[in-house]
């Protein structure tokens, strides 16, 4: 009897086991094929003398020696950290800023709250226009409100047409369209803290910036660290919003699609880019699994 | 504790609360107005417009009358030529008319429709079995793939753009459109599946397992009892997920601009749209107008699904 019973079980668990790689076989199948597959093939390509239509020829390590020679690419590195260090901070502060003001009790509170997530849902293709629209040197709201009402200089300047500011203008850009994701998660946090914590500071005498000191910051120690870290994550990869609003800042992977397919073609290039790129996006997503996901 | 606000701090956080919403909704607002305003009228820097200007909808919408052709006179007398088909006058006509003017904004809306319900609709469905055997199931190299999933979301779109590019020219894809609309919709399936399985797994752990016992006890199998007991008890999930895939399909740029430079007819609208801006006839008015109506689905949307979708996105490591 019990024989049969294990004998049973033994079918069942094979059965469920069964079953589970049959429902995963499709998806796990496509980003098999699909992104671990080109992972590996980008690393064989990076070698190779690689044109549009497909043609291969290799060449060895000659790829990684002209990029680590080429002064376009540390440039673009350059704006990148600057791009990184900008938009990670600015969306960590008004992040936590908005949670905390949101998190407080006020009329039309839900009508605020669902208004400011609307620059993350917004495509970036309809807001980018807008923002080249506020910095248009002839019409542009940015250039009336400095030269014509403030007269902080006489001329109109093209702030999206010169590389140097339009890495700022980039930058502010990224933090408006960002910052609601990483304010929704500070949110929740924030709503889970107990309330006894900032009464027993109250107590002991600490004013609102005591409290947020000695009762906020520590609980919100790891979602700012998770902020922070997927800010980066993600922002080392942006291509969308900062080629839409500003072809000509060159973060790193728009100088990777300028190798790839503007210009002088050089896809072998492109891949030596994304290899050592993926290096470094690998050690900072283990990081995430390591440190963050398991806190 | 907190209640008690004293006049000036209810002042500072109003005053606080607007300039924040101002500066989330202004650019939405230049868009709006800018699309509503006359060309002569854009250098007016408030916001309402001081004409209502609606022609840049009406053109984006084909709701302008056909424009009178202006044709030459010597042109004329050959139209009027009784000798000449009808099917030559109309070319003769189409010569002086298509001044490469009409941007057929409702194909690309169209094309953009398409795909993006298409790949929602794949990738919800693929991602919903994928993730309730990761949730509920157990079998090889489970933890391996629950994992691999949120390692492979964030390895970004710029990372695989070449080799997925020279894939598809390997395999004969990208010399055809047919070919390349489905390399597109594969590699849209891709950067939605993993968010998807991530969401959607998520989401099937907080449901009670005693459900599909006692529906399994009533003689359902595994499968029956997901189809009868999780599917149904999901669906403001899965439209939630649904939606996500939707908005990322319907947003992308990078590999659309990659795969379908050539094949203007099969253009979505964010390569469609850049091409307009950057294009010699770009006016304002119609770029705006253009810019509204791509954005009003998506944030139609996103009202509809907003309840869980901030739950689920704060639930992982969704991009942002």
């Amino acid at each position: 009897m019990q024989k049969r019973e294990e004998h049973m079980s033994s079918v069942l668990i094979k059965n469920e086991s069964r079953l589970g790689l049959k429902l995963v076989a499709p998806a796990v199948g496509i980003i098999g094929l699909l992104v671990i597959y080109p992972i590996l093939f980008n690393i064989y390509l990076s070698f190779f003398d690689v044109q549009l239509n497909g043609t291969k020829t290799f060449v060895g390590m000659e790829n990684y020696t002209d990029l680590l020679g080429n002064p376009r690419y540390y440039h673009s590195i350059g704006v990148s950290v600057i791009y990184l260090i900008g938009t990670v901070i600015g969306t960590t502060v008004l992040g936590l800023a908005a949670a905390i003001l949101m998190n407080q009790e006020f009329r039309f509170r839900n009508l605020a709250r669902g208004l400011i997530l609307l620059p993350y849902f917004a495509p970036v293709i309809s807001v980018v226009f807008g923002w080249q629209f506020i910095f248009d040197p002839v019409n542009g709201i940015y250039n009336h409100v400095v030269v014509d009402v403030l007269h902080l200089t006489d001329t109109r300047e093209n702030l999206i047409g010169n590389p140097d500011s339009a890495l700022f203008v980039v930058i502010v850009f990224d933090i408006w369209k960002h910052f609601p994701i990483a304010y929704l998660l500070f949110l929740a946090k924030l709503q889970s803290v107990p309330k006894d914590l900032y009464e027993a500071a109250a107590i002991d005498g600490q004013n609102a910036w005591g409290r947020f000191w000695h009762v906020t910051l520590p609980e919100l120690r790891f979602v700012i660290a998770t902020v922070v870290l997927l800010r980066i994550i993600w922002n080392l990869n942006r291509f969308e919003d900062v080629y839409l609003l500003a072809p000509n800042v060159e973060t790193l992977p728009i100088f990777t699609y300028y190798q790839a397919f503007a210009g002088i073609v050089d896809q072998g290039v492109a891949a030596a880019i994304s290899v050592i790129q993926l290096l470094v996006l690998v050690g900072l997503i283990w990081l995430y699994v390591r440190k963050v996901l398991k806190w | 504790m907190m209640n008690k606000r004293s006049t000036t701090q209810s002042v500072i956080l109003y005053a606080l609360v607007l300039a924040l919403v101002i500066f989330c909704v202004f650019p939405f607002l230049q868009i709006l107005s800018t699309s509503l305003k006359h060309p002569i009228d854009w250098g007016n820097p408030s916001l309402i417009p001081r004409v209502l200007h609606l022609d840049a909808y009406k053109e984006l919408l084909g709701l302008m009358p056909a424009k009178e052709v202006d044709v030459p006179a010597s042109v004329q007398r050959l139209l009027d030529n009784p000798a000449l088909s009808a099917e030559k006058k109309q070319m003769l006509l189409d010569k002086f008319s298509a001044g490469g003017d009409v941007f057929p904004f409702g194909r690309y809306m169209l094309n953009t429709f398409v795909i993006s319900f298409v790949t929602g609709i794949c990738s919800t469905f693929l991602a919903s079995l994928a993730a309730y055997a990761i949730a509920r199931l157990r079998f090889p190299a489970q933890s391996l793939m629950a994992n691999g999933v949120l390692f492979v979301y964030m390895v970004g779109g710029v990372l695989l753009m070449v080799p997925l590019y020279q894939m598809s020219v390997n395999v004969g894809l990208a010399s055809s459109a047919a070919g390349t609309i489905f390399s597109l919709f594969l590699i849209y399936l891709i950067q939605t599946l993993p968010v998807a399985m991530y969401m959607l797994g998520n989401y099937f752990r907080t449901i009670p397992f005693s459900l599909e016992e006692a529906a399994m006890m009533d003689g359902c199998s595994r499968v029956e009892a997901f189809w009868r007991i999780i599917m149904p008890l999901s669906k403001p999930m899965l439209f939630t997920v649904f939606i996500y895939c939707f908005v990322i399909a319907w947003n992308e740029y990078l590999f659309a601009s990659v795969f379908l430079k050539q094949y203007q007819d099969f253009q979505t609208l964010p390569l469609a749209l850049q091409t307009l801006f950057t294009s010699k006839n770009a006016i304002w008015d119609r770029i705006m107008a253009a810019s509204m109506l791509t954005l009003l689905p998506v944030v139609i949307c996103f009202m509809l699904a907003n309840k869980h979708l901030s739950g689920g996105l704060t639930d992982g490591g969704v991009k942002g």
